[in-house]
């Protein structure tokens, strides 16, 4: 069974489509791509699965069950868009930011138990944020604040990590160290990771997953055959030379 | 110094404003943080509508502002978040609009006179008992609130998205913020005064900001910086016979600005 069915869904805003006969599958243990250009509608696509947005028409699943009746939101974390360029002056700790994370877990005046902060602990470690624990959000820099972040979608214990354009406001030199430790995560925590990127060097590297997004479902399938100029042509609208180096 | 005390207006005044200087620091520390420091400014002139209506009726002027400032801080909430227009342009067309209306209804109430300045800047004798009661127990009810509901409430004003996504009401937290801003706006305005609460309201978490702390540590210094301004300020205002709001807002400007230095 996919972790996430999508199937026949469209998005109108007006009259205008959106998203137009998307379908798609994504499995446990995948790390995908969403591809595409500006206002294609990945980010809306993105927001229906996490239940931001809603469909004109068609179905998403979420772990076989149907998104509107889905409340196991703990399963799936969020990283959103410009983690990097979040408020310089909001006054919070790593620590409490990855606590934030177990924030739609606890009921009404419980606090933090002994269990929890074992996992706040294990996302801390797992993102490699431990030297950072005590700092401010804004003593950061913005690959380390999207690292923060994702440890915030970690401490849940999520399946399935969503992260949207997680390499904005990251510089070239980090974005490599960030997409390897992506690939990590997948790999030794079998996380199902979908992230939406504009660097199609990075989908060359590892994805096992492409999924191109103009309106429609331009593209699904591995990188390798992606990265054939037809198929990014065909993605972006425009002519395109692919120079593979390796 | 303690004769103070023997008044029993003062212990009133002492009583509402401890109250209220520790809930203001709470709630507008979200406000703030949600860059939403216009909402204490926009709901004490939607209150001043309430006092307007009150002297055209004849009606209570602690409840009618309350009822007013509520149902216009659910009407700006929906406006922003479901139908998701501009919270600056909404809360600066309530403002107006709310005023304008004020105006009218105080002309034909004829009710330019001292009662209407004390509504404006405060005063350290208009405090009732009925309203002391009102607002101690509202001020336990909303901290009660705040404190169950922090950790879902600062995940949605630092991110309201990823707070959505991870299943937590945002709309109905946001709901609960505002409406006790507006309560707490409309309480306090006998004592601060319509034209100062919103100061109030951003002045102290503002001053805590400055010293970049977590999050626990910089509402704890907004507490201490309302609470410390509201306190000094109503003495001054009995020794010196100066208005309550403006004399609490401006020891709280300047912890601002020496903050301000400090930090520089």
């Amino acid at each position: 069974m996919p972790v996430i069915h999508v199937e026949a869904l469209n998005y109108f805003v007006g009259k205008q489509e959106i998203l137009s006969d998307i379908s798609c599958d994504i499995e446990q243990g995948d790390y995908v791509a969403l591809i595409g250009p500006n206002g294609g509608g990945k980010t809306t696509l993105v927001k229906m699965i996490l239940g931001l947005q809603t469909p004109s028409s068609g179905k998403i699943d979420i772990f076989g069950i149907d998104r509107k009746h889905f409340k196991s939101w703990h399963k799936v974390g969020y990283v959103p868009q410009n983690v990097s360029l979040f408020d310089n002056n909001f006054p919070l700790s790593v620590y409490e930011a990855v606590s934030l994370g177990l924030a739609a877990k606890k009921s009404w005046f419980s606090k933090i138990n002994q269990e929890e902060k074992i996992q706040i602990e294990e996302a801390i470690h797992i993102a490699s944020i431990e030297e950072f624990r005590d700092k401010n959000l804004s003593e950061l820099s913005g690959g380390q604040r999207q690292r923060v972040m994702i440890a915030r979608a970690l401490v849940s214990q999520p399946e399935i990590l969503i992260l949207d354009e997680p390499s904005t406001g990251v510089d070239i030199a980090s974005q490599h160290k960030f997409y390897d430790f992506l690939r990590r995560l997948n790999r030794e925590q079998n996380l199902t990771i979908i992230f939406i990127t504009h660097d199609l060097g990075v989908i060359a590297d590892d994805v096992t997953h492409v999924l191109s997004i103009n309106q429609k479902l331009v593209y699904s399938g591995t990188a390798e055959t992606m990265l054939s100029c037809e198929a990014v042509s065909e993605v972006y609208g425009t002519k395109a030379h692919v120079v593979h180096t390796h | 110094m303690l004769e103070i005390f023997d008044y029993e207006f003062m212990q009133r005044a002492f009583i509402v404003g401890i109250s209220l200087s520790i809930l203001t620091a709470v709630l507008g520390s979200f406000i703030v943080l949600k860059r939403y420091a216009m909402l204490p400014d926009a709901l004490s002139h939607i209150a001043l509508l309430g006092v307007g209506i009150g002297l055209v009726t004849h009606s209570s002027p602690i409840y009618v502002p309350i009822v007013v400032a509520v149902i216009a801080a659910i009407s700006i909430e929906y406006l922003r978040y479901k139908k998701r227009l501009y919270s600056d342009a909404i809360l600066s067309i309530f403002l107006s609009g709310a005023l304008a209306m004020a105006i009218i209804l105080i002309n034909i109430s004829d009710g330019f006179n001292a009662s209407l300045f004390s509504y404006l800047f405060g005063s350290i004798t208009a405090v009732s008992d009925q309203e002391v009661n009102i607002t101690v127990g509202f001020t336990l009810i909303s901290l009660l609130l705040l404190l169950g509901s922090y950790r879902k409430l600062l995940f949605a004003t630092l991110d309201e998205a990823s707070a959505q996504a991870s299943g937590i009401p945002v709309f109905w937290l946001n709901l609960m913020l505002v409406v006790l801003s507006a309560v707490t706006v409309a309480l306090a305005m006998r004592i601060v005064g319509i034209l100062l609460i919103g100061a109030l309201m951003v002045l102290p978490i503002s001053t805590a900001l400055l010293y970049k702390e977590n999050f626990i540590k910089t509402i704890g210094m907004a507490i201490l910086f309302s609470l410390t301004s509201v306190i000094s300020g109503l003495v001054c205002s009995y020794h010196m016979g100066l208005s309550s709001g403006a004399s609490i807002v401006l020891i709280a400007l300047g912890f601002f600005i020496i903050s301000l230095f400090l930090n520089l």
